[in-house]
């Protein structure tokens, strides 16, 4: 028997800061997620689990990435933190209503 | 997508003109967004809303829709029947809770709006500047005794209610949100921050040649009360002369003859300066020249545009200890000085520690720019479509259609 075989590697990017992310560190993870666009990236999972503060500016980093990825054809993947003080902007601004969130870092990959 | 925004917009002198001015700004520029109506009150006397000249090619197309008048009754069922007529994707609601009248019943009818639009049909998303839970009525000029105060808290709830009709409804403060979804038992309330209007260069954080400008900026006469500030002023002169003092804005509309009526008290004050209305393109200036900026509020009523604009270029900041306000600066990064409302010398205090430090200045004006660079208005609008896009997914997926009301909530 003839086969075809091919094979298709979807790339997918495992991001995991573990400091704050607020105003003055925001545009650091900007530069550092814009890169992997830049780079071809497109399907993205964002690990907060680690992460102790999220304020609104940091959020807007993620929706930011979201909307690119998203007219790239790819899309992002949040791991919910595990600091209140980091969950609490993700619950207020409802976008745990838009983002597809998991409680893991595996659990976000075998979402795509 | 085609958006109908309610919301007084400039010329109108309404409450929320400004922001409403850099919001469409951006609006206008998101490639999804085709076509803006802004649904806006109609101006006094024979004046006319200007034509669109700020299109381009690319952006959407702007269409100015007077269809309500400050103060009237009828206010909530001409938006309705406007917003129907235009048939748009979505209608945003820019109001606080005086935005459509200066007395109760027009103010509290035209609360009503976005009830009414919902029950047409179409989609609505409300974002509330204040919220009744946390307004000083009495410093915000509504109160008066007990038994008004407490109408006007029940007033409140019953508005609050009909408004969280809305699919959704978008608060600028954290707490806000917590609140409303505590008393109300509802989970169509989000925080959506005020963003900073403008993606200003670095600033120069150096004071201009001449006498140093303390600065306060807005709608004067409710809860932003100049006289406190006008008294530290008199307490700083005793001690310095090379100050001045600028006010910088017009009367609230609840408030007419406000602003003259302290010129007139202060007429023997020297370096004291009324500005009266500031052009948009003033704005900087206003802004670059002042070393300090003041915030005189006996309450607050929301997020602070103000705050934000001050950041955009880099100016220190006196603030009242007022939680909403201190919340805000801890939420979004900001920083200033702070003192007692209503009492001069504190407020005179907080002004003497920046006037007298310039590297402190420099500093705070250095974080202030930072926090205000870290979430633009470019971007909170961006939050808005994506939830618009959310709320037209749902509904698509009901199959929801004109005239039919549709269930609570966001999800």
């Amino acid at each position: 028997m003839n086969l075809n075989l091919s094979e298709h590697i979807v790339r997918t990017v495992v991001v995991a800061p573990t400091e704050r992310i607020d105003a003055f560190s925001a545009p650091g993870l900007r530069t550092a997620l814009d890169q992997q666009l830049t780079n071809g990236a497109k399907r993205f999972v964002l690990d907060l689990s680690n992460v102790p503060f999220l304020d609104s500016a940091g959020m807007a980093v993620l929706v930011s990435l979201m909307k690119r990825a998203r007219e790239r054809g790819g899309d992002v993947r949040l791991v919910w933190p595990t600091e209140e003080a980091a969950r609490r902007i993700i619950k207020l601004t409802k976008f745990d209503r838009v983002f597809s969130m998991s409680d893991t870092a595996e659990a976000a990959l075998a979402d795509f | 997508m085609r958006i109908a925004i309610v919301t007084p917009y400039p010329p109108s002198a309404g409450s929320l003109n400004e922001y409403a001015f850099h919001f469409i700004r951006f609006l206008r520029q998101k490639p999804e967004v085709k076509e803006i109506f802004v649904l806006t009150d109609e101006l006094p006397g024979d004046q006319a809303y200007p034509a669109d000249t700020d299109w381009q090619p690319g952006t959407a197309t702007l269409r100015i829709v007077p269809c309500w008048r400050f103060g009237a009754l009828d206010n909530a069922l001409r938006i309705a029947r406007t917003a129907r007529s235009l048939a748009p994707d979505i209608v945003l609601f820019n109001i606080q809770f005086a935005s459509f009248g200066r007395s109760k019943p027009s103010a509290a009818l035209g609360l009503l709006a976005p009830m009414m639009v919902r029950a047409a049909g179409l989609a609505t998303i409300v974002l509330l500047h204040n919220i009744m839970e946390t307004v000083d009525l009495k410093s915000a000029g509504f109160g008066g005794n007990p038994l008004v105060e407490g109408v006007i808290r029940a007033f409140g709830t019953v508005s609050t209610r009909i408004l969280l009709r809305a699919d959704l409804l978008a608060v600028t403060i954290p707490r806000y949100v917590e609140i409303l979804e505590k008393k109300y038992g509802v989970s169509n309330v989000l925080l959506a921050p005020h963003g900073a209007f403008d993606e200003a260069p670095p600033p120069t954080f150096d004071a201009p040649p001449g006498p140093l400008q303390i600065m306060t900026f807005g709608k004067f006469g409710t809860y932003k009360k100049i006289e406190p500030l006008v008294a530290a002023f008199r307490l700083l002169q005793k001690v310095r002369q090379d100050l001045e003092l600028v006010i910088a804005g017009t009367d609230s509309p609840n408030a007419p003859g406000y602003l003259e009526g302290v010129r007139q008290a202060n007429a023997d004050l020297q370096g004291l300066r009324f500005t009266g209305y500031v052009a948009e393109e003033d704005v900087p200036r206003i802004f670059q020249d002042a070393s300090v900026v003041v915030f005189p509020y006996t309450s607050t009523t929301g997020s602070s545009g103000v705050l934000h604009q001050a950041g955009n270029y880099g100016r220190a900041v006196v603030l009242p200890q007022l939680g909403d306000l201190a919340e805000l600066i801890a939420e979004e990064g900001y920083t200033g000085e702070f003192f007692t409302p209503d009492d001069p010398q504190s407020l005179a205090d907080a002004m003497t520690r920046l006037l007298d430090d310039p590297e402190r200045r420099r500093a705070m004006g250095t974080q202030n720019y930072l926090a205000a660079c870290g979430l633009p208005m470019a971007e909170v609008v961006e939050w808005y479509l994506i939830h618009a896009a959310n709320i037209l997914a749902i509904r698509a997926a009901r199959g929801q259609t004109s005239g039919r009301l549709p269930t609570f909530g966001h999800r």
